[in-house]
């Protein structure tokens, strides 16, 4: 839809604004993040910059910067990190920004508020209204994405978080693409995406900043906008997010931090001590017992689903709890032990949340019958799976003949599924188990292998998950 | 309710009236039911962790509530008068009419041994403290190294043992498995052997939790923020879906202030090293050095 005429007046004189003051402003946000912030950038950044400058110079046309998000200051990290300050008269390559209304726009008194309005006006923002499913919401988007174009057409470019906000989990999972970008390039196809992943060391969750004096490291690549035949954004959007989930596992390389991070856990529901604070019939617990475990929120969900329902339900928060727990340690946050409330799980939408963080992790059960439930947790690193599509995480349930310890029984299941599931490894005997800081691990040729395995036993069960991306 | 809880009958005492010792065993006896490794459970001391198969009672964490309501239901105490602290909703509890024992939430948090539970007790003020009993329970810092340390032994000698009935192409490739797990070991030997070295790597999940922390504050802080520039605009919406927001960080933050106090607890712990310490460390390390002694034998 093209823009009104006053619309276009606007952006020409933010435009012109901007490019009056872009070399002070851009000069106070590097130092800001220097110098206050104590921020420090890569030692590859310059042959990355480098590469990407190459790159661009060799592309005429619009440019669509795309980026993961975890701060609510990326834009700047990521203006800093890949644009070179002798290049900053190059006017048509500076990006416009989208950032998110109610994050900036009302922050502070009026004297703040205004100070921050006139920065964003100046770092050529354009806000977006990312939540509301009213009419003006979709009208204040369909007029920013109008925007958004416009300024492409003109031979600029945009920074758009092809997320669509940051993300809970800390992970950008490339098989829940959105088709924001695949559209913005539809309308504009001399395109091409700049492709980002920004991220703090030791940055594990969705924060307000990175921590004061964090390294950031980047990795980044200039991709094609729309291929020729390409007809579809969701196939577009797909293109992009593959290429950034690339970068991030780059990125990962480079990292201390585990990249898997997935849990399992397995209950018995016919275990004798599992029902000892149920009444007879199972349809009433005790009280204190339940609230002892489950959190206000879960509490209403396990009342809303009746008497009939209230032993399974309250059986399947806590092994989804526990299953989180664990994916929670491989990432070195410690739950613990006891403390049931810190994670909180929606058993409709198949999500947890890990409170003191606001990490979210994805659930899966592969075994809900009347004898067992099994739950598996992914925090990052893969995709949980779903019914239409195969998922990043394997896993084997299995009865433990009698007479055998459960605790040798899930290593040798855990082995024997690994082994089982690879051409190459064939046996289990090629592979052993290994124990860091009370997490399992595997080897395999002398060598740990970052397969988060996850081991867990219950009554008659024992189970086994592991991540194979 | 018609329900009826069904564990058996047991008359609360007043927790003042018992030595720390009476206190530890009545905690023991009443986590019986639970204990799936009963070896472990008959030699239980002080110091046996309530969960974990190779030292500790075979505890289920599904139990683990069950533990603390059993310390409750045990003992009476006179720390029984609720006093408001923070929000409306949170209390601690203060001296008052000897009544039923209370853990609140997260309390138990390191009570991860009967001795731990005793003096999880003493620190609450259920009952006096007591040097003489304290210097006989090892640290939960401790309890936890010194448990991946077993964990860690018993995985290799189960490697040496499978290793050693393989034949020629598998036995090489597992020896090289055996030999990394010989090298974690040591490595985990030397750590134990050195106090500041354990502390400095226990040190790292409480940087974790403190930028957690650090990072929610200003989290906080922005919303606050916001609350204060639509306050000005008059959105009323706008403005309860802030406080909103508001609650929910803060709930977020007495969540991480919670856990950033374990883990500066363990942080501070593992550089701090009493005889009992010393005595558990080392029957680790020599478990430690048995397995690899077992393990160097095959290569």
């Amino acid at each position: 839809m093209p823009l009104e005429a006053e619309d276009v007046k606007a952006l020409r004189l933010q435009w012109l604004l901007s490019r009056a003051l872009v070399v002070p402003v851009s000069i106070a946000v590097f130092a800001m993040a220097r110098f206050l912030l104590k921020y420090r950038l890569d030692d590859d950044l310059d042959a990355l910059r480098a590469e990407i400058w190459a790159k661009l110079d060799a592309h005429q046309g619009p440019v669509i910067w795309a980026a993961n998000h975890l701060t609510l200051i990326d834009s700047f990290l990521v203006y800093w990190a890949v644009f070179p300050i002798d290049r900053l008269l190059e006017d048509r390559r500076i990006p416009w920004s989208t950032p998110e209304y109610t994050n900036y726009y009302k922050l502070g008194g009026p004297v703040q508020s205004a100070l921050v309005r006139a920065l964003l006006y100046l770092c050529r923002c354009i806000p977006f209204l990312r939540g509301g499913e009213d009419a003006a919401s979709e009208s204040w988007r369909q007029k920013a994405f109008d925007k958004c174009v416009w300024v492409l057409r003109e031979g600029g470019a945009v920074f758009v978080y092809p997320e669509a906000g940051r993300s809970r989990s800390g992970w950008l999972e490339p098989r829940r693409p959105k088709d924001f970008l695949g559209k913005l390039a539809l309308d504009v196809p001399g395109s091409k995406f700049l492709c980002v992943y920004l991220r703090a060391d030791g940055q594990i969750a969705t924060t307000a900043a990175p921590a004061k004096g964090a390294k950031l490291r980047v990795a980044a690549d200039l991709i094609d906008g729309v291929l020729p035949g390409e007809t579809n954004a969701r196939d577009i959007s797909q293109r992009l997010f593959d290429r950034l989930a690339e970068l991030q596992l780059e990125w990962w390389k480079g990292s201390d931090m585990a990249r898997n991070c997935a849990g399992n856990d397995v209950v018995d529901l016919k275990g004798a001590l599992l029902r000892e604070n149920f009444s007879d019939d199972l349809s009433e617990a005790d009280q204190e017992w339940l609230e002892r475990h489950l959190t206000p929120r879960e509490l209403k969900y396990l009342a809303e689903q009746g008497p009939a329902s209230l032993f399974k339900t309250f059986w399947r928060f806590f092994c989804a709890k526990e299953a989180c727990h664990k994916a929670l340690g491989r990432a070195v946050i410690v739950v613990p032990n006891g403390a049931f409330h810190e994670i909180e799980i929606d058993l409709f939408r198949r999500k947890a949340t890990h409170i003191p963080t606001g990490l979210q992790l994805d659930l899966r059960f592969t075994d809900d019958d009347e004898d067992k439930l099994h739950c598996v947790a992914v925090l990052r690193g893969g995709f949980i799976g779903d019914e239409e599509t195969e998922g990043d995480i394997l896993w084997a349930v299995g009865e433990v003949p009698s007479g055998t310890s459960p605790g040798a029984f899930v290593r040798d299941l855990a082995l024997d599924m690994i082994a089982s599931s690879n051409d190459e490894i064939r046996t289990a005997s090629r592979l052993a188990l290994t124990e860091n800081s009370g997490l399992p691990g595997v080897l395999w040729r002398g060598k740990p292998q970052e397969w988060s395995l996850s081991l867990s036993h219950s009554g008659r069960y024992a189970a086994a998950s592991f991540m194979i991306s | 309710m018609a329900f009826m809880r069904k564990q058996a009958v047991v008359e609360a005492v007043d927790v003042n009236t018992l030595t720390p010792e009476d206190t530890e065993k009545r905690i023991t006896a009443g986590v019986k039911k639970y204990a799936t490794n009963e070896a472990n459970y008959a030699a239980a001391d002080a110091n046996t962790p309530y969960l974990g198969h190779i030292v500790g009672m075979g505890i289920e964490s599904s139990n683990l509530a069950d533990i603390t309501m059993s310390i409750e239901r045990q003992f009476l105490t006179k720390m029984t008068t609720k006093t408001p602290s923070g929000s409306s909703s949170e209390y601690t509890l203060t001296a008052g009419e000897l009544g039923k024992l209370r853990i609140l939430d997260g309390q138990d948090a390191l009570a991860a041994t009967p001795g731990l539970s005793v003096k999880m007790l003493m620190d609450l003020g259920h009952m006096p403290k007591n040097d003489g009993y304290l210097e006989k329970v090892m640290s939960f810092a401790y309890v936890m190294a010194t448990g991946d340390g077993w964990k860690m032994a018993d995985a290799l000698k189960k490697m040496a043992g499978k290793a050693e009935k393989l034949a020629d192409g598998e036995r090489s490739e597992a020896l090289a498995n055996l030999k990394t797990l010989v090298g974690q070991a040591k490595d985990y030997d030397a750590l134990l052997a050195d106090a500041s070295k354990l502390a400095a790597s226990k040190a790292k999940a409480y940087a974790n939790d403190k930028a957690g922390f650090d990072a929610l504050n200003t989290e906080l802080n922005l919303t606050l923020e916001k609350i204060k520039g639509v306050s000005a605009g008059g959105d009323a919406a706008a403005l309860a879906k802030l406080r909103g927001e508001e609650a929910e960080i803060r709930t977020r933050l007495k969540m991480s202030h919670a856990k950033l106090r374990v883990s500066q607890e363990v942080s501070d712990a593992a550089g701090k090293r009493r005889p009992i310490e010393d005595k558990k460390v080392a029957e680790v390390r020599a478990g430690l050095q048995e397995a690899v002694a077992l393990a160097e034998k095959l290569s």
